[in-house]
Order: structure tokens, then sequence, then C-alpha cells
């Protein structure tokens, strides 16, 4: 997904409420810098307003696909929220977000 | 002799829209504009339907029922299914994320705060497995 990140210096954070071993050993691979937090009860997801209530294929909740990005602040300079579970952040996009921040 | 050439390209229209997508779902242009393959299944709609004004046959009436049946499920997925109703995020452009403490796939408590002043972050909230 955002391997086009992998070099620029940047820290991936994923949250899902997956237990992400496997996803770990996918992104090792892909010697992309993501770390898989695990958000198991959605406590952060929902403190974030992010939540998508019943929205899984099971009618579970499940975030909403949001992808954000922070300045070496920590301040949002960035931010997609979708509004559909086709469709997700291009990564050039998101490239382009953090080449934007400077250094 | 009757010809049922627009009813198979009504056919492959639908097909091939369906085939594309799923193909090219990693391609973001097509990723994200979903409503491509309604555009098509339209399209095939209206080549069958004018097929089937023309010549009331069952291949036309095939053709036209799949297209119908593509473009009323496709629409409902687009429409209905597949939206997200707007949540009141606490995320604004400008101002800082509120920290947080997750574990990682080892367990490791990690922390929105441990990057500040080291590095730019993307966080991603994702569906996860299905």
């Amino acid at each position: 997904m955002l391997t086009e990140l992998g070099d620029e210096g940047v820290q991936i954070l994923t949250i899902s409420p997956d237990p992400n071993e496997k996803s770990q050993e996918l992104a090792q691979k892909l010697r992309a810098r993501y770390r898989f937090l695990t958000d198991r009860d959605l406590a952060v997801t929902r403190r974030y307003g992010l939540l998508h209530a019943h929205g899984g294929h099971k009618g579970q909740d499940v975030a909403r696909p949001t992808t954000v990005v922070l300045d070496r602040r920590g301040v949002v300079r960035w931010l997609q929220l979708a509004d559909s579970i086709q469709v997700r952040p291009d990564p050039a996009d998101v490239a382009r977000a953090v080449r934007q921040l400077g250094s | 002799m009757i010809r049922y050439g627009s009813a198979l390209l009504s056919v492959l229209l639908s097909l091939a829209a369906i085939g594309g997508y799923i193909v090219f779902l990693r391609v973001p242009a097509v990723r994200n504009h979903p409503a491509l393959y309604l555009v098509a299944f339209a399209i095939a709609t209206a080549i069958a339907g004018v097929a089937t004004w023309r010549a009331a046959r069952w291949p036309n009436f095939v053709a036209l029922g799949l297209s119908v049946a593509l473009l009323i499920l496709g629409g409902v997925f687009n429409f209905v299914l597949a939206k997200i109703p707007a949540t009141p995020t606490v995320l604004r452009l400008g101002e800082p994320a509120p920290d947080f403490t997750l574990p990682d796939a080892s367990g490791a408590p990690v922390s929105l705060a441990s990057f500040r002043d080291r590095t730019p972050v993307v966080l991603v909230f994702y569906r996860g497995s299905w």
C-alpha cells in the first residue's frame, strides 16, 4: 500500500482491531517502515471519532478508513476520511503530503 | 437471420467492467472511482434496451436482464452498502492529534508522543481483516 513512503524518513503507524503478527512480517519483507498497532477494543479509534458502528461484514464495529499525516510536532497536516468502504487514499497523494512537510 | 451483435456487446461490456475493476483494484484511479462500473452497466443496459426494442428475441432479453440486474446491484452496493456515515472526528488540520499508546505486533507499547520532534508520522486506520 504505502511502500512508496519507505524511504521518506517517516514512521507509518497502522491501527486496526486485529492482532497483526502476520502484517508485521509482511512489512518487514517489504522493508517498509510500518508498525502495526492493535486497537483491540477500538478505544483509540472511538476517541478519535473514527468508529464505523456495525460497519463490518458481520455487523461488528470497525474503523472508518482514515489516513492522517502528522508533522514532527504531531500536528495534523493532511487528512483523508473515507466516505465509502471502496475508496482508499492514493499512496502518491500521501507521499506528496509527507514531502510537503519539509524537514 | 437476426444478428445479436448488440446483445453480445452489452454482455461483454458488463463482464469487462467487472473484470477490469477486479484486475485493477490496486490502481488508485480505478479503485477510487467505483462509479465507473455503474457507467459501464448503464451503457450496457442502453445497448441491450435498444436491441430488445428492435428485436424482442431472447438473446436481447438476456442481455437486458443481466445489465439491468448488475446496474441495480452495483447501485445498491455503491450508494447504500458501501457508504460510511460521517463521524464526528476530533482530527482537525493544523491541530495536534490526540496522543495514544497501543501495543505493536510484538506487544510492545507504542505512544504517538514518542515520535514528537523526531519524525513525521502517517497514521492509517483500517477496517481489519474480513
